[in-house]
């Protein structure tokens, strides 16, 4: 942790990036370590739960194998999105944020890909699917173990 | 020898098949694949190209088995016939679809750097004249008049100066910033260089968002090479440019929240004035432009600011990226001098709503933009006509809505996304939108009122007024413009008692 935190320093300490060099190392960011991080840096352990809890992408806790997201913006939303969605949600059984039981997957929502001109847009890890339909859900599933 | 055949890496590209293709072929010594950006057809997509005689020839929406065809010559359109591509006119966007994103050489046989050049031959003043000149407007939101900017920068007092690219273009339906970043990168580079030199600048950043992980290696790999070039340096001085990622909030598009978040703390927005042109980044002068308006910015030094202010309408000058996207037949990026219609828009280059849809509603702007019925297609697509419908063209993204969307869901869809993104400085838009989805999802229920209905629209008054920045300013503008165009809709979701008054 010391090795990430003296790589990203810089003047003054930048609470966000330190964060998400962490998350990066270790897939998610615990708040027990929120008062070692500040001290580290030289902030209060107040500034840095603050960061911590104000960026949807900072996790506190860790998520499945694979995380799932599926776009929500008016481009998807337009073509389906919801539909996407609730395939997954029954698939899976799972909710929006939860983790299937096993850890395999995680579902998530997100906002706009910029892959609207093809959409519905779902991301798994870091592997981008558009024009996703429903009855493609389970194909694509099937990749992820 | 090897067929030379070119195929996009652009994300959308890929996602559409282009990916696929490249991994399918991966081992044919028979061809020569180079990646390129996308030409923005994206209904074409995945599209491959090879040289004919007259410029490219193209294949579209291609899969692997198609391959013999396209080695034989067989069936391929010239991409200068192709009627997307043909109507448009395109200078921001000139170079996709042809090079290599980063093909430095390429950029420069094709213009490219000229514009820098141009920016240092000239006094900082006299960058900043022609930029007045050329009447660009910031291509973000507010639409500012970007020399004025620039000015207060340049005269500002500071310790540092700063130029910051916001590439957190978080507005749903809108791709040209990642397009950029991905396509055509030292576009922006040379954009902050020309900024930076006329302001004074010593240090530049991307700051951009987490979803748009290939627009962020892509660029990462550009400023490498850009400092391997030794570009990135300033009458001597080094101009280091770094590119840093946001965490997956919206606010964050917003200017100084960008600036906070930058800083590594919360994004969230600080009050105005000081604007950031007199303190912004660590409490230095700092220039925020989007993507879009920095790559804007090196045709205007290198074919003058008077050739900028020819295209366009009174008010609006230059081109401007449209990104079609919901229900349209044909999505992409279409880049045209201002002053088209909607409608023109919509048919002309969207082709008509897609297949087995009918047209209910278009939305332009993302999730703030207002929508409009079929009734509101023939307005121009310019700042002023916009402003006075009360509208905003944001970041130019168009999404088109069919017979089958529940007006109801989606107004409901536009404030859960405002409660959920608001960064809960300012009291009317934290707890207004926490309440206004409430509302819609009483009425969705089933068991709303009348004085629903009118809460809502108090509701949206408040937030229009006496919010700090456009998120809550502007949330009410989609879901009351529903209401104002569908009112049918809501009512009958009304419980029963209430559907008649
Ligand atoms: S309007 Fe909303 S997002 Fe903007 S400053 Fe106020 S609370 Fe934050
Ligand atoms: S709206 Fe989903 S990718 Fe843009």
């Amino acid at each position: 942790m010391k090795q990430i935190l003296n790589q990203v320093r810089s003047e003054p300490a930048n609470i966000l990036k330190s964060l998400l060099a962490l998350q990066e190392q270790f897939g998610h960011v615990p708040g027990q370590t929120v008062p070692v991080i500040a001290k580290m840096l030289g902030v209060t352990t107040a500034e840095v739960a603050g960061v911590l809890s104000y960026y949807p992408d900072l996790r506190t806790s860790a998520p499945g194998r694979h995380v799932i997201r599926v776009c929500m913006g008016e481009s998807c939303y337009a073509n389906g999105c919801g539909r996407v969605l609730r395939e997954l949600q029954e698939r899976l059984r799972a909710d929006v944020h939860e983790t299937t039981p096993g850890g395999r997957f995680t579902l998530d929502t997100m906002s706009c890909a910029g892959n609207c001109a093809v959409s519905p847009t779902v991301i798994i890890d870091r592997d981008l699917y558009g024009r996703v339909l429903p009855s493609q859900v389970d194909r694509i599933l099937e990749k992820y173990t | 020898m090897a067929t030379r055949l070119y195929l996009s890496n652009d994300t959308s590209a890929r996602a559409a098949g282009a990916a696929a293709l490249a991994e399918a072929w991966a081992d044919r010594s028979d061809i020569q694949l180079i990646r390129t950006s996308s030409r923005g057809a994206f209904f074409l997509e995945p599209m491959v190209e090879r040289d004919g005689a007259d410029g490219r020839i193209a294949w579209f929406n291609v899969s692997p088995q198609d391959l013999p065809a396209i080695l034989s010559g067989k069936g391929g359109t010239p991409v200068q016939t192709i009627p997307f591509l043909a109507r448009q006119t395109r200078w921001t966007f000139a170079n996709f679809g042809e090079t290599e994103p980063l093909a430095l050489d390429e950029y420069q046989a094709r213009g490219g750097l000229s514009g820098l050049e141009a920016a240092f031959r000239l006094t900082p003043d006299a960058i900043i004249e022609e930029l007045r000149v050329s009447q660009l407007r910031g291509r973000g939101g507010a639409a500012f008049p970007v020399w004025n900017k620039w000015k207060v920068a340049q005269q500002a007092k500071g310790e540092r100066k700063y130029v910051v690219a916001n590439a957190d273009e978080g507005d749903a339906g809108t791709y040209c910033d990642r397009m950029i970043l991905e396509g055509d990168p030292f576009r922006l580079l040379e954009g902050m260089l020309i900024c930076a030199r006329a302001i004074g600048a010593g240090r530049g950043y991307v700051y951009c968002r987490q979803e748009y992980p290939a627009a962020a290696a892509t660029l990462r790999a550009a400023i490498h090479k850009a400092d391997e070039a030794e570009l990135l340096e300033l009458d001597g001085e080094p101009f280091p440019i770094e590119v840093v990622e946001g965490a997956g909030s919206y606010v964050c598009g917003e200017e100084t929240a960008l600036l906070e978040s930058l800083e590594g703390k919360r994004g969230v927005v600080r009050a105005r004035p000081p604007y950031p042109a007199q303190s912004g980044l660590y409490g230095c002068p700092t220039i925020v432009s989007n993507v879009l308006t920095f790559a804007t910015i090196p045709h205007i030094l290198s074919r003058g600011g008077a050739w900028h202010a020819s295209l366009g309408t009174e008010q609006s000058r230059g081109t401007i990226a449209l990104q079609l996207g919901g229900r349209v037949k044909h999505p992409g990026l279409v880049e045209v001098p201002f002053g088209l219609s909607l409608r023109q828009v919509l048919e002309e280059f969207g082709g008509g709503m897609a297949p087995g849809s009918r047209f209910k509603a278009v939305q332009v702007g993302g999730p703030l933009g207002s929508l409009f019925p079929a009734t509101g297609l023939d307005l121009p697509i310019c700042y002023d006509a916009f402003a006075k419908a009360g509208a905003v063209l944001g970041h130019g993204g168009i999404v088109v809505y069919d017979h089958e969307t529940d007006m109801v869901d989606l107004a409901r869809h536009f404030m859960a996304f405002t409660a959920d993104e608001s960064c809960g400085k300012c009291t009317p838009c934290r707890i207004g939108s926490v309440r206004g989805r409430e509302i819609l999802e009483r009425i969705q229920a089933g068991s709303g009122t009348m004085d629903d209905l009118r809460l809502l629209d108090d509701l949206g008054e408040t937030m229009k007024l006496a919010s700090l920045c456009a998120l809550g300013g502007r949330a009410p503008y989609p879901v009351l413009t529903a209401i104002e165009h569908f009112p049918a809709e809501f009512r009958n979701k009304l419980s029963a008692v209430h559907r008649q008054s």
